[in-house]
């Protein structure tokens, strides 16, 4: 069993998960008069169109970072991203605009790689630099191309079209050659089972009415894992990111490797500006990103620079994003899940004899249970910024066993050690 | 005497001259390699060695001279240039990324493909074949991080082996090795020499050099001394070729310690960042006017033993005590105002700061004392004078005391280092690698420095990795080996080849009786 565990990582994924499902469905059955919304198809529709944009994001850290640069700058080419995206969207319609998303992004990531690579400018102040050049180009540009148009302005686009969505035949109600299947999950849902409602919920949330967008963006991970870990060019990357020098020389053109990282970074945050744009909100609104790029930057780190993780970090903060949009009630219902998390790792501290870390833990625990107990709703100030604690929290449990690319975030001349 | 039959040399290199500012790291430099042969090259430190194999390898390019490589004239801007005129070359320092795995760090930048994603099979099977003909033994799947220092050389020589290189050149392949594993790596070289691959091997032990090598060049601040058959010099006559002129060498005397005990180890242990043992139970005792040397492979607790020393790091176990008195709880500014100089290992790291002037450096850990500081403040003009002293009595070879450290050469910021300890007037100096990486004309003086400061009542604990360094200063030696010390050894009786056994362990049980402390 445990030689299978380690062998089938999509097996371990899928216990993974499961456990989450049944540890969700508990505190929902816990919290049950007060919010059904912890584990519904609606919330878990929401989690996934709001995750994407932090994937993306993240995956763009990846591709910069796994070449030993750092993308601080994800923001700022999100916000291009946003920006071109509308501008394409309206031209030529979504799909363009997805594309003019991409480009303007990868125009971000250029001129950070310009900065790094070329000038060998400190990646932190070249990546703040984007961050403020890139609203600024976006309000300069509303100036010039939206101002004059209905519903257009300083601030914001016109309402745009976003591209198709999907639903999975047979399971979630699709299409297929003109006849409509059944919606089995759907259907799963309605009955009120306990786990196998909420399992069927989460299912159905997931692939029911899903954007194509999407689809190609979560189709970007196992991409990316291939590109990076089974191409010569990725292991190039790697190796240019990892040591730069070794690379070199062994006739590696090293300043091409981490230009086309940064590049294909850009690109990726690109397409997640123009996600938020076209399918989140569908207008171009002024500072929509909202620290997106930043916490995408932070699922870099959550996932240890593994494609799969930041698309499980992605997942948790867009789960944390989701909850706090559509319930308030829930997120003080996830109280009680934190609560009782730290009462798991509480009790792990005990049993490998960490006696400062247990007794931390369980008053935190304690301490949460207690606020869970005693209000009926959490302060109004908390929900907004529940996905920024999250990354927090997870950040301060998750740094002590990560490896990064040993070469990140130094600058590299050809011939200089 | 045998006579070199001059066949076409496989590479000839031909007034080779490189400029960088302020220095002529090669002028002129002639370099004839025939085929099949080790050719080694040696110098000094400074000599132009390593300048001129970066220039044949195409990693710098040389602004006069021609190359030429099988008979035909090349010129190399990049490494890639020189792998497909099938030069290789295995790098002092290892070139090689430690997260990637074996074969990944074998393959990059030639990877056999198959439909656009790596053949790690063909890679795999192309590895072990390798490893096989040549007697290099390698898992090709493991991280390089989790590799001894021997097994990364040879995932070096197997790197440039596999880029189907005829020629291989080794810079200094030994300065990380402790003898076993020079003479494995002997008998892999050795063992490509049969199959018909040239070898340049860059290297200043010079008991190494005469043991492998065919041929050897001598260079010389830049220059090409000569080229002499390996059977027809001895070790004293290459050495006056290095340096021109009389060897200096670490001379024991006759020791000046009494019995006061200035530093004491009672039962150390110092934990590392996995709560592992890193320093396991020392005791250690190290008198007044005594210089104890620690001999050991980098990586045996001997770093955490100086850091725990300072300060640096806490212990985790057992006592240190300065002069009698128990210095639990000390802070290292505490432990330094008390009389304990630190000569670190990493000069640029942690002894000095590169962009500030001499004068500024010469402060650095006793900025609290006088002459650099009157009460709360620095004192400008005294730091200045302090420097001035420390720059004439210790001969450190500046322009001014308003220079930036990092315009100094090695040798000299070292010996700024060690003037900065010793103006300070300690009881105890902790000195970690003094000499490494400095030219010889600068490790005479510091030894003369060493040598002085014990005749003088100082007690020294010195940490290097230069057996002879430690063989010819230290009036006691212990062995650290995994965080213990396994050995305590008499340098006036003990060899570099004893020491080296007792290092790796090898020495084991049979010496154990008498080597270890009663």
């Amino acid at each position: 069993m445990r030689g299978l565990l380690r062998s089938s990582m999509v097996l371990r994924w899928m216990l993974a998960a499961l456990g989450l499902v049944v540890v969700l469905s508990i505190v929902q059955g816990l919290a049950r008069p007060e919010t059904t919304d912890l584990l519904s198809a609606g919330t878990a529709e929401s989690t996934l169109r709001r995750a994407v944009p932090i994937l993306l994001a993240g995956l763009g850290g990846i591709w910069a970072e796994r070449a030993g640069v750092v993308n601080i700058g994800l923001e700022g080419m999100m916000v291009l991203g946003t920006w071109f995206g509308a501008w394409g969207a309206l031209e030529f319609g979504p799909w363009w605009g997805m594309a003019f998303g991409i480009a303007g992004g990868a125009c971000g990531g250029l001129l950070h790689a310009v900065a790094t690579v070329g000038f060998g400018v400190d990646h932190i102040i070249s990546g703040v630099a984007v961050n403020i050049i890139a609203p600024a180009t976006a309000r300069f540009l509303s100036r010039e191309f939206f101002a004059g148009r209905p519903g257009g302005g300083l601030t914001q686009s016109p309402r745009v079209e976003s591209v198709g969505s999907v639903d999975l035949p047979f399971v979630s109600g699709g299409d297929l050659f003109g006849w409509t299947t059944p919606d089995l999950f759907g259907w799963i849902d309605d009955q009120g089972w306990f786990l196998v409602s909420d399992t069927a919920a989460l299912l159905s949330g997931i692939t029911q009415s899903v954007s194509w967008a999407t689809v190609v963006a979560l189709a970007l991970v196992p991409i990316s894992v291939f590109l990076l870990w089974r191409t010569p060019i990725g292991l190039r990357i790697r190796a240019s990111g990892e040591h730069p020098v070794a690379a070199d020389s062994l006739g590696v053109n090293v300043y091409r490797m981490k230009f086309t990282a940064v590049v294909v970074s850009g690109g990726l945050a690109g397409f997640g500006g123009a996600f938020i744009a076209i399918e989140q909100t569908g207008i171009y609104r002024e500072n929509q990103v909202q620290g997106r790029g930043f916490i995408g930057l932070a699922t870099v780190i959550f996932g240890n620079w593994q494609p799969a993780g930041a698309f499980l970090g992605s997942l948790l903060f867009g789960f944390a994003d989701a909850l706090q949009l559509r319930d308030r009630t829930a997120v003080h219902a996830l109280l009680l899940l934190i609560g009782v998390a730290l009462a798991a790792l509480a009790i792990r501290a005990v049993v490998q004899r960490r006696v400062r870390p247990a007794a931390l833990l369980a008053v935190a625990s304690a301490s949460v249970l207690c606020w869970y107990a005693v209000t009926e709703e959490v302060v109004s100030e908390l929900p907004p910024i529940t996905p920024h604690v999250a990354t927090l929290l997870v950040l301060v449990f998750a740094t002590s066993r990560l490896r990064m690319p040993a070469g990140v975030g130094l600058r590299y001349r050809r011939g200089q050690e | 005497m045998t006579v070199k039959s001059s066949p076409t040399p496989v590479v000839e290199l031909t007034g080779i001259t490189k400029r960088f500012p302020g220095v002529v790291a090669n002028d002129r430099v002639d370099l004839r390699v025939a085929e099949g042969e080790i050719h080694a090259v040696v110098g000094e430190n400074g000599a132009g060695k390593s300048t001129l194999m970066k220039i044949l390898y195409g990693m710098q390019s040389a602004d006069e001279g021609r190359m030429q490589v099988n008979g035909s004239e090349v010129r190399f801007s990049s490494p890639a240039e020189a792998i497909d005129a099938g030069i290789g070359m295995v790098h002092q320092h290892f070139m090689l990324a430690d997260n990637l795995t074996v074969l990944e760090n074998v393959v990059l930048g030639a990877e056999p493909t198959r439909r656009g994603t790596i053949d790690r099979r063909s890679a795999h099977r192309d590895l072990e074949e390798l490893g096989r003909s040549y007697g290099l033994d390698l898992h090709p799947d493991d991280l390089v991080e989790t590799l001894e220092v021997g097994e990364r050389q040879r995932v070096e020589i197997i790197k440039v082996l596999y880029r189907g290189a005829r020629v291989l050149i080794l810079d200094e392949p030994t300065a990380v090795l402790v003898p076993q594993e020079v003479e494995e790596l002997f008998r892999n070289l050795r063992e490509l020499k049969s199959q018909g691959h040239t070898i340049i091997f860059i290297d200043h032990k010079l008991a190494e050099v005469l043991a492998i090598a065919d041929t050897i060049t001598v260079l010389r601040q830049g220059r090409t001394v000569t080229t002499v058959d390996s059977s027809e010099v001895t070790a004293q006559e290459l050495a006056e070729l290095m340096v021109g002129s009389e060897l200096p060498a670490p001379s024991t005397e006759p020791r000046a310690s009494d019995e006061h005990v200035m530093l004491s180890m009672q039962g150390l242990s110092v934990a590392d960042a996995d709560g592992r043992s890193a320093v396991d139970a020392v005791n250690l005792d190290v008198h007044r006017g005594e210089i104890v040397g620690v001999a050991g492979v980098e990586g045996n607790g001997q770093g955490e033993l100086i850091e725990a020393v300072l300060g640096l790091r806490p212990t985790s176990g057992g006592d240190l005590l300065l002069d009698g008195e128990s210095m639990a709880g000390w802070p290292v500014r505490r432990r330094r105002e008390a009389g304990i100089g630190y000569v670190p290992e990493d000069r640029h790291r942690r002894g000095l700061l590169p962009d500030a002037p001499l004068w500024e450096n010469a402060m650095l850990g006793h900025q609290t004392q006088p002459p650099y500081a009157r009460g709360p403040w620095l004192n400008r003009s005294g730091a200045r004078e302090a420097t001035t002293r420390i720059v004439s009595s210790f001969d450190v070879r500046t322009p001014g005391i308003d220079t930036s450290a990092r315009a100094l050469s090695g040798g000299n910021q070292q010996k700024l280092v060690i003037g900065r300890e010793m103006q300070a007037g300690p009881r105890m100096l902790v000195a970690a690698h003094p000499t490494r990486g400095i030219d010889v004309g600068a490790q005479a003086a510091v030894w003369e420095n060493l040598r002085t400061a014990r005749r003088d009542g100082l007690a020294v604990l010195l940490v290097s990795a230069d057996l002879e360094e430690l063989i010819g200063l230290a009036d006691r030696l212990v062995v650290m080996l995994r965080g213990r010390i396994v050995a305590e050894l008499d340098p006036a009786t003990t060899t570099p080849r004893l020491l080296g056994g007792h290092m790796t362990g090898a020495a084991g049980e049979a010496t154990d009786d008498e080597g270890r402390t009663p």
